[in-house]
């Protein structure tokens, strides 16, 4: 990029200095001079820098009321900035906060089972002895049989793709068993390491449980400070969160050395082992393994606490902010078919929400959602915009096919309540096919994905011959399949959680309600109770059939009226995000450069229909001519055939070929050469290629392939 | 030419098959087709395949100063296409203060980019540009000035309030571990006080240790440091796993390909088509001699046992043997075999070189 006017030309000092300052931030600048000047003015002068750029759509400044003007705009521009910066930050911290909690209720179940183990596993070390404060600080082991020298561990078998989902789970478990009142220390996978040995994580251990460590880190300094009156009645309970990840001897020592002691100390394990219960087994010596006392306790399953972040912060209106079709399914694919990990999910989806309110200028209306008075909320906000905003607000591509009314303020406001009300029966609609679905292990994301998908509400017809609607609805329609599938209570089940869900929605539950009355009065109910397995694969005639017929119409009917994606409603620019996210290199490296053209948008290239041509980027020339090579390219064909398409006769732009002043008598050095050279540097720095070995310095390797 | 042109089809046909196996089936394929190409097995295609020695070959040195004279090519358009990327300022900033790291990649050199990002609209923050691209980059004394900064900002601040002041070990005599925790510790109720880590390359091969990256990772999780980077190759993400990526750095990936020349960036790359490269053998040469003992820099390069025996630098054949070992290993002598059946030494330096290099050494 040539240096924009006005702008200093960098000196060769900075781009071979290893770091450098290049400038002191606002405070520090400011308060170098005696009198700090307030923030605003500081940031006008940045403006001032803004406005010089060509990007900027302000004139340049000619006269004074203009420039007053264009100082207003920008003024506002940083006031609705800076609101949608609150807004999100306000909206994520509740979309956090909620996926915390949800997080947690998962595994509360799993962390109460811990905590009990732990009570039980103390109890049953007391039973075997107590010893006094005094014996406890005795130098030497109670002398016991073998049995009284077993630690209880748990094995919390986590099933996660990746570790880095459990970190949250064992700090909480860690939070969690010391509120209970236990003694708590975290051992990580860093300090189990051979480079640190059994001395560093026992004095990490001692740094965690005594307020001042002593110099000599043994056992006896955990063992005084157990024996203190306000220690003593609680366990001490180690989470190692990643067991795999541990050094299994320096792991084995401090289980053998732990081991002697736990009838005076009651140490206990909790470790978390991603793969199988034979993960001890294979780290361990099977002395230190005989030292361990079992029990086996198991983390709900990603896709359950998938299922229940998406019901959380996706299908129920949490924050007001919502995705697009296009990114949901980005997300689902990402999740199952790329990544697995929770943790990836919910930062691609901050980055969306990040991106969204970057993006969409009225996106700080979201914050209305989170307001008790929403309506007010949004008429005040509505009432102070520009001129210029509430252009862009009515012009949204989402309103103006019915743009009609001339209260564009009440249109705004009704539209996002309105908004608000069809999302709501959209959410409960969709809570119902999950809950009907749940019987057919449909996932919550799959059919999140469907129900927000605009084709879906195009299509409303029932039973039309379209290919497009038959992909659109493929789980809804499995969920349908579900139904007709039932057993009568399951079915009765059913229609209960679902008149919680349609609460509100009053026409429907009234229906829900018929169905169930027919349900409990036909007799049938008796009839088929035991007799269902039978029934569900042979009879159609039948009035429980029927039923199953009616709940699933009635459900076909409500999702065909009331799952309309968000994407078809008027204003749904300002709540939803429509973009995509993430970031692929390796691909797009290439692509960039087998396809200069698109990016340069230059008039030369690709003109006459030739793949490569004479005026293109050269390191393009070069990517391109290797695509036609193996994993080898030799550089003399290569060259040759780079300086044919330089020199071929479709090429109008010749460069003058300038002698060097190499010592050798041979012919000047073409540019060409200086071209293919750097070209080939490029390609390197982009790590396309490899340079020449000394064996064999006539070839290059190419590196990476397929785009 | 042609006939290797359709095995060349052939051989990315099936590469394009699937991405994620390209690199192993690559190092595979490339075994064999090596072994194709290897000269022994076939001589006659070996001298068909063109040789490097047949294209006039130019000294690095000479290269390196025409190769900064090359005429850009579609000047105005990579012009434009950079300066289209302002639009965007406001959304990265916008970014950054919701809490991402902001991760440029895409073809060309990006370096112009984020410094006019840096220098129009980060003016609020502190900016540190460390160009990851040089290999003599130091981590340390990066991290330690990132600590000087808010040390001097919480001084200022203590100043203006109280006049307390508390004194501090520097930090370059304090462990990185340390000093990221004393970063950890920074928190400000305005957010003016951030600085912003300007990272040209941050997979550069200074960088590009499990070790850096793992501090680059801590820092940037930092309260108040905020990180631009750019990548190049196109293997960097697999430089972080997903702690690092999702918890740490919370990379906004953005595609700005450039198509500036890579001019700074690729200083530091071995050329191809340089011949030889005296320059950087004598460099190295001197490097090594200055490097060994006074002993064996004494050495004539000339001499043979006997002379050195007459000079008493050596006493056995051993001895200069060792020392020879060591010039072998490092290029400066080589070995052969005479017509006579007899060992024969020589320095693979042309004349110039070794005068130069004489000269220097005295």
């Amino acid at each position: 990029m040539a240096a924009p006017p006005g702008e200093a030309p960098l000196t060769a000092a900075t781009n071979i200095e290893p770091f450098y300052v290049l400038h002191k931030g606002g405070a520090a600048a400011s308060s170098s001079s005696s009198s700090a000047p307030s923030l605003p003015s500081s940031g006008r002068a940045r403006r001032r820098i803004d406005v010089s750029g060509p990007a900027s759509p302000n004139p340049k400044p000619g006269k004074r009321s203009r420039d007053d003007d264009a100082a207003e705009d920008d003024d506002d521009d940083e006031l609705y900035e800076r609101l949608r910066l609150d807004a999100f930050h306000r909206v994520w911290s509740k979309i956090q906060s909620t996926i915390n909690e949800v997080l947690r209720g998962i595994s509360l179940k799993l962390f109460d089972q811990v905590l009990r183990w732990v009570q039980e596993s103390f109890s049953a070390v007391r039973s075997i002895a107590r010893p006094s404060a005094a014996e406890v600080r005795q130098p030497y082991p109670l002398l016991t049989d073998v049995i009284c020298r077993k630690i209880p561990t748990a094995f919390v078998l986590t099933k996660n793709a990746e570790f880095v989902d459990d970190i949250t789970t064992f700090r909480d478990l860690a939070e969690y068993v010391e509120s209970n009142g236990c003694h708590l220390a975290k051992l990580s996978a860093t300090e189990l390491s051979e480079k640190n040995g059994v001395g560093c994580c026992f004095r990490s251990l001692l740094r965690q449980l005594l307020s001042d460590v002593p110099d000599v880190a043994d056992i006896f300094a955990l063992a005084s400070w157990y024996s203190a009156a306000e220690n003593y009645d609680q366990p001490i309970v180690i989470v190692i969160d990643d067991l795999e990840q541990c050094s299994g001897d320096v792991l084995g020592e401090l289980v053998m050395m732990l081991s002697e002691w736990v009838i005076k100390i009651p140490i206990f394990f909790v470790m978390g082992i991603a793969t199988t219960l034979d993960a001890p087994r294979k780290l361990l010596s099977s002395e230190a393994l005989q030292r361990l006392e079992p029990c086996k306790l198991t983390l709900g399953s990603p896709s359950d606490r998938m299922n229940a972040l998406v019901e959380a912060i996706l299908v129920k209106p949490c924050a007001g902010f919502c995705i697009s079709h296009e990114v949901a399914v980005f997300l689902r694919n990402y999740f199952f078919k790329h990544d697995g990990t929770i943790t990836s999910f919910i930062s691609a989806l901050k980055l969306a929400c990040s991106k969204h309110f970057s993006v969409e200028p009225l996106s700080f209306l979201c914050m209305g959602m989170l307001e008790e008075d929403r309506e007010n909320f949004w008429h005040d906000k509505f009432n102070a915009l520009p001129q210029e905003l509430r252009k862009y607000a009515s012009g949204l591509p989402s309103c103006t096919r019915e743009k009609d009314s001339t209260k564009s303020g009440d249109n705004m406001v009704d539209g996002l309540s309105e908004l608000m009300n069809i999302q709501k029966d959209w959410s409960s609609v969709l809570l119902c096919l999950y809950e009907a679905g749940k019987h057919g292990k449909v996932q919550l994301l799959d059919i999140f994905c469907e129900a927000v998908n605009p084709d879906l509400h195009t299509q409303k017809a029932p039973n039309l011959p379209n290919e497009k609607s038959g992909t659109s609805r493929r789980f809804i329609d499995q969920v349908m399949d579900t139904i007709r599938y039932l057993p009568v209570e399951t079915l009765f089940c059913l229609l209960e959680v679902w008149s919680i869900h349609l609460n509100g929605m009053d026409k429907i539950t009234n229906k829900v309600t018929e169905l169930q009355s027919t349900t409990i009065s036909t007799d049938s109910v008796r009839i088929t109770k035991d007799k269902w397995p039978r029934r569900s694969t042979n009879s159609t005639g039948n009035s429980t059939v029927a039923l199953n017929d009616k709940v699933a119409m009635l459900l076909d009917d409500v999702t065909r009226k009331f799952l309309v994606s968000v994407e078809c409603l008027p204003f749904h620019e300002i709540v939803c995000f429509k973009n995509a996210l993430i970031g692929n290199p390796r691909r797009m490296v290439q692509l960039d450069l087998v396809k200069s053209h698109k990016h340069l948008k230059c008039s030369c290239c690709r003109k006459n229909g030739i793949a490569v041509s004479a005026s293109m980027h050269d390191t393009s020339i070069m990517c391109n001519l290797a695509q036609e090579y193996g994993d080898v390219i030799n550089l003399h064909d290569w060259y040759i055939s780079f300086d044919g398409i330089i020199n071929s006769v479709h090429s109008k732009i010749k460069r003058k070929p300038h002698t060097s002043p190499s010592k050798k008598k041979s012919k000047p050095v073409a540019a060409e050469s200086e071209a293919m050279i750097q070209a080939v540097t490029e390609l390197q720095i982009t790590g396309l290629l490899r340079m020449p070995s000394k064996r064999r310095p006539d070839l290059v390797q190419r590196i990476a392939f397929g785009l | 030419m042609a006939l290797r042109g359709g095995h060349a089809a052939a051989a990315a046909g099936v590469s394009s098959g699937s991405e994620d196996d390209d690199e192993e089936a690559g190092f595979s394929r490339s075994y064999f087709l090596a072994k194709e190409k290897e000269p022994s097995s076939g001589k006659k295609r070996a001298r068909a395949a063109g040789k490097l020695s047949d294209l006039n070959l130019v000294d690095e040195q000479v290269l390196r100063a025409s190769l900064a004279e090359i005429p850009p090519k579609h000047e105005r358009e990579v012009e434009a296409l950079t300066r289209s990327y302002k639009e965007q300022y406001r959304n990265w900033l916008f970014e950054l203060r919701c809490g991402f790291g902001l991760l440029m990649y895409g073809f060309g050199s990006k370096k112009m980019l984020l410094e006019d990002f840096a220098s129009t609209t980060l003016s609020d923050f502190t900016v540190i540009v460390v160009n990851g691209y040089l290999p003599s980059i130091n981590l340390k004394q990066v991290i330690v000035t990132v600590a000087e900064i808010f040390w001097e900002q919480t001084k200022l601040k203590r100043k203006r309030q109280t006049a307390t002041r508390s004194q501090l070990q520097p930090f370059a005599s304090q462990s990185i571990d340390d000093i990221i925790s004393f970063l950890n510790n920074q928190t400000s109720d305005n957010g003016d006080d951030n600085v912003c880590l300007l990272i040209h390359n941050i997979d550069g091969p200074a960088l590009r240790d499990a070790e850096s990256q793992q501090y680059l990772a801590q820092v940037s999780c930092c309260p108040q440091v905020h990180v631009v980077a750019s990548v190049d190759h196109v293997n960097a993400p697999l430089l972080w796993d997903k702690k690092m990526v999702h918890t740490q750095f919370k990379w906004s990936w953005y595609h700005v390909p450039t198509f500036a020349p890579y001019k700074v960036e690729g200083v530091f790359y071995p050329l191809i088509l340089a011949s030889g490269g005296h320059a950087q053998t004598m460099k190295t040469a001197l490097v090594v001699l200055q490097s060994l003992t006074p002993n064996a820099q004494s050495m004539h390069f000339s001499s043979l046992y006997t002379k050195c025996r007459e000079r008493f630098l050596v006493s056995s054949q051993v001895t200069l043997n060792s020392h020879l070992t060591e010039f072998k290993d490092h290029d400066l002598v080589k070995i052969r075999k005479h017509s006579d059946g007899q060992d024969c030494l020589h320095i693979p330096l042309v004349s110039d070189a070794l005068e130069k290099l004489l000269q220097e050494l005295t």
